[in-house]
């Protein structure tokens, strides 16, 4: 791939990342729709395009339903979270948090000369996973990015994105975790 | 939809550059909240593979506050062990001490500060700022005193942690309406008891690792397990302690015991006052020592006269010989016996009396400074820095049970029932706040439907939990709270070597984080930081003292020159020299003038309690090894140990009712009211047909509790018939009666 389809890729990991996180006015602004807007047509996604035009349109106050949406399927709920976003609560028998394939993805991130900025920080996050895709991008290690994938990202990822896609009650979440999919999953 | 569009195709097309164009945009605020990375060279392969060992843990999986090591590694805490330097449970922690790496990396724990946007009991959770929340919590608390005064506002504490926050509502905002269950409605009355007969609290301060007898009145151990607590007992009976135990159940003490007394429940004082009036009759009591330390005999002697062996015989359904039995075998091993005052002693709403009669006991032995007696160790000192008591007179003066003059051995705080029945009627002012801290009402408090009831008058409901608890379903603000793991704790925990045998030694160990607090995917906090950044928004932030949990430690410590770069520099623990703990007698008010002047009864007095309605057995409920209440129901490991609560009924009734070991049940009591949940039963010749025994703590109706929720039964859902102690005002909790459901048939219990 040419440099700046890497580095336009990088984009993509750190706009999919920041879409993830916590829905609040400092980030979610018409700037960030219509560039996801022009993203998912640019992909032909025209469905899935018009489909989050229409939630957030929908209502003036489109702000708080993803607010407590975003809560529900990644934080607290009741009666439970619907999607914890921690690889190793889908990689261990016991759906620990922490478990050992977080280890090991720290790990992986210390071997490639990183390390998280909170020392509490639970390695295996999925916007922190995403974040380390994107520098790896931009430092050119297309094989570790695509080991990555392989090893730390895609073995948890789907059975996440599962659980998002048939719970979420709103549009937003479904096409984002799909997007991340599309940009992860791994090709022939 | 382009299927046929992949990745790579997509990143060569010229759609890219438009679609990717306006994405960078978007991370403006990045330079804000900042990458979660940072660049750092990779360390030499397998420097982390080992982990490396932080001292300084305190365990708060129960109270007992072990002192932990933990192998943390590359941050993550991997193990939790015993420190080595401890001199109280040494290298020793439980199942539950292990299993707290399992609370601090549960997915179900609190993260952020949430705002419910949905019902109270039904809640919506919106994640929502600390500035946000606490700014609510403010405006609204500061609402309800504005508008009803301080005493407008109950606390719900439990645990190290809850202290700070108890004090700033008490002290500074000036409430009396504090109630700390875990203290008022277990240990509570027995501390009242204890200090009105022998002028102290008495701990668990029986010397059972140098006994000759050890006599219990409804302790499990084994079952209750508090390690060193546990080593005293062990080693005592190591050393051929006669054990004798009553309880109506076949505990697991009582597998260890040469004395089982299959007592009736309820009926214990009436058993403890006729042995002590047989050894008086007999004279086989401590003369010497009632001369010279005891007030008020003669009275007493007299008042309990009646108490025969015949009538507490028939009273509490023992054979007369064996309440003999237990009596010489206490006076043939006086005065080197433990008779142990018990923990949790809120049972039948007469237990400020059985709490008493126990305290004279000890004292007719004579059993007190002496080897294997009751024996307060001497531990050390430490500085004490806290909120200022600006409002203490306010808070008495609206005190409930002062002003309604009941309850006059109520320990500090104020009745729960009380703080309830106040805030469903309004009278005799209303209580429109409500701040939780560690503490679950829902499953500590009986009459769960009132409970909710006076949630659900409130005007705001603000809690602050490690876990989401039943009672945080009920919050409008719900906290995040650090757990004991990550964090510094103003109390400073310290005591002596377990063995008084030993050399002397005492030992001061401050709570120090075992792994940082600091993270970017959660944001949960201490509770002096919360209190302290509630108190400036509240408009009293001149009172704070102390900036940081850090800095309360190191204040505490500086008074007795320490601090917390030496705790680091000496593992965690300080130890120094001790003091003969032996020998100090103590007064014992057989007689009590003060009760008398109060109302009550002045000797230790037996009142009967209700029997179980035909067709129903007494509920009584106990502890498991591996759990602590409620609070440690979600946790995988400790779960998987016992998934939930089997019912103890008696083999024979088991038969006449048609139910086997095993066989899926639910219980019904006598209001009617049915568990939520269901358990299994276990049938056993070890309890009493009367009485149906299970673990307290399971069945949490808060499905966001993902391993806990609804596995077994939750006792206290059936406890709704409530007994209140006279003196003290605390609950007693074993005065209801159940009978079983099976395949939704309900089969009564025969007599
Ligand atoms: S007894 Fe067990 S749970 Fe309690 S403090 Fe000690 S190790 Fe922790």
């Amino acid at each position: 791939m040419a440099q700046s389809t890497s580095s336009n890729m990088a984009d993509i990991y750190r706009f999919l990342a920041q879409s993830l996180r916590y829905p609040d006015s400092s980030w979610l602004q018409a700037e960030y729709f219509s560039a996801l807007d022009a993203f998912l047509v640019g992909l032909g996604w025209d469905a899935e395009a018009a489909s989050i035009r229409r939630s957030i349109s929908e209502s003036a106050d489109w702000l708080e339903p993803l607010q407590v949406e975003h809560t529900r399927l990644f934080v607290n709920a009741v009666p439970a979270v619907i999607a914890p976003p921690y690889g190793s609560v889908y990689l261990s028998d016991d759906g620990m948090l922490y478990g050992p394939s977080a280890e090991k993805t720290k790990l992986f991130y210390h071997e490639q000369g990183f390390d998280l900025v909170g020392e509490a920080d639970i390695p295996d996050h999925l916007t922190f996973e995403l974040e380390f895709l994107a520098l790896l991008v931009e430092e050119g290690k297309s094989d570790e990015e695509e080991f990555f994938l392989a090893h730390h990202f895609r073995p948890w990822f789907p059975k996440f994105k599962a659980r998002v896609v048939c719970e979420t009650r709103h549009h937003f979440y479904r096409v984002i975790v799909n997007l991340i999919d599309f940009f992860t999953r791994e090709e022939m | 939809m382009a299927l046929n569009l992949t990745r790579r195709k997509f990143l060569q097309t010229a759609s890219l550059a438009a679609a990717t164009a306006a994405m960078s945009g978007c991370f403006a605020d990045r330079a804000k909240a900042g990458t979660p990375f940072v660049k750092k060279p990779f360390a030499a392969p397998g420097s982390f593979a080992d982990t490396k060992t932080v001292t300084g843990g305190i365990c708060e999986m129960c109270f007992w506050r072990c002192q932990l090591v933990g192998k943390v590694r590359d941050g993550r805490l991997v193990k939790l062990e015993g420190n080595p330097k401890s001199i109280d449970n040494g290298v020793s922690i439980c199942a539950r001490g292990n299993a707290g790496v399992k609370l601090l990396y549960d997915p179900d724990r609190l993260k952020f500060p949430m705002k419910n946007v949905g019902k109270r009991g039904a809640p919506e959770w919106k994640r929502i700022s600390w500035d946000e929340a606490l700014d609510e919590c403010a405006t609204r608390l500061k609402g309800v005193i504005d508008k009803y005064g301080p005493q407008g506002i109950a606390i719900f504490p439990h645990g190290c942690s809850a202290t700070y926050p108890m004090n700033f509502f008490e002290n500074v905002v000036g409430t009396p309406n504090n109630s700390e269950a875990s203290f008022f409605q277990c240990r509570g009355i027995r501390d009242t008891a204890y200090v009105a007969t022998l002028g102290v609290p008495p701990g668990e301060n029986v010397d059972m690792a140098n006994a000759k007898a050890i006599f219990l009145l409804g302790g499990h151990f084994g079952e209750n397990v508090h390690v060193s607590h546990l080593k005293r007992y062990l080693k005592g009976l190591e050393n051929g302690a006669k054990l004798i135990v009553v309880d109506p159940r076949f505990s697991a003490s009582v597998s260890k015991a040469d004395i089982w007394v299959r007592i009736k429940p309820g009926t214990d004082t009436a058993f403890l006052l006729a042995i002590m009036n047989y050894l008086i009759k007999e004279g086989k009591y401590d003369k010497k020592y009632v001369a010279e330390h005891g007030k008020g005999f003669g009275e007493f002697a007299k008042g309990i006269s009646h108490s025969s062996l015949k009538w507490a015989a028939k009273t509490c359904d023992v054979p007369e010989k064996q309440i003999k039995q237990v009596a010489d075998t206490l006076a043939a091993n006086a005065p080197n016996v433990s008779i142990h005052p018990g923990r949790h002693v809120s049972w039948n709403g007469n237990d400020f009396q059985r709490e008493r009669a126990l305290a004279c006991l000890t004292g007719l032995l004579g059993t007190i400074g002496v080897k294997g007696g009751f024996v307060p160790g001497k531990g050390p000192k430490v500085g004490k820095v806290g909120w200022p008591k600006l409002m203490s007179e306010h808070a008495e003066q609206f005190a409930l049970h002062t002003m309604a003059k009941l309850y006059k051995f109520s320990p500090p705080g104020t009745p729960t029932d009380l703080i309830r029945n106040t805030a469903v009627t309004g009278k005799p002012y209303a209580i429109k706040g409500y701040v939780g801290w560690g503490q679950n009402p829902i499953q500590t408090i009986p009459d769960q439907a009132l409970t909710i009831k006076m949630l659900e008058q409130m005007d705001f409901v603000m809690v602050c939990d490690v876990m989401p608890t039943d009672i945080t379903m009920y919050a409008d603000i719900l906290l995040p709270e650090l757990s004991y793991l990550e964090r510094y704790d103003g109390y400073i925990h310290k005591g002596t070597q377990w063995n008084f045998a030993d050399p002397q030694q005492q030992f001061i160990a401050p709570r120090l984080p075992l792994v940082s607090p600091i993270a970017t995917d959660h944001e949960r906090k201490d509770s002096i930081w919360i209190i302290n950044e509630l108190a400036k928004r509240m408009g009293y932030g001149e009172h704070i003292k102390v900036k940081s949990a850090e800095e309360m430690v190191e204040k505490i410590l500086a008074g007795v020159n320490l601090s917390i770069g030496q705790l680091v520099k000496e593992e965690g623990i300080h130890l120094q020299p001790g003091a003969d703990p032996y020998g100090k007698a103590l007064d014992v008010e057989f007689y009590s003038a003060e009760l008398a002047e109060a109302g009550y009864s002045a000797i230790p007095t037996y009142v009967p309690v209700p029997e179980p309605p035909k067709g129903f057995a007494r509920l009584v409920y106990g502890r498991s090894p591996v759990h602590t209440f409620n609070r440690t129901q979600n946790n995988a490991w400790l779960h998987n140990e016992m998934p939930n609560n089997p019912v103890w009924l008696n083999d024979e009734s088991a038969k006449k009712m048609g139910l086997k070991e095993g066989d899926t049940i639910e219980l019904v009591n006598q209001d009617g009211v049915k568990s939520r949940t269901s358990s299994v039963v276990k049938v056993t010749p070890g309890i009493r047909k009367d009485t149906i025994y299970m673990a307290h703590g399971y069945g949490t109706m808060n499905k966001a509790m993902t391993v806990a929720s609804g596995k077994g039964i939750d006792d206290q859902s059936l406890i709704t018939r409530l007994a209140v102690d006279p003196e003290t005002g605390a609950h007693g909790m074993r005065n209801n009666f159940v009978k079983f459901i099976k395949n939704g048939k309900v089969l009564s219990i025969p007599a």
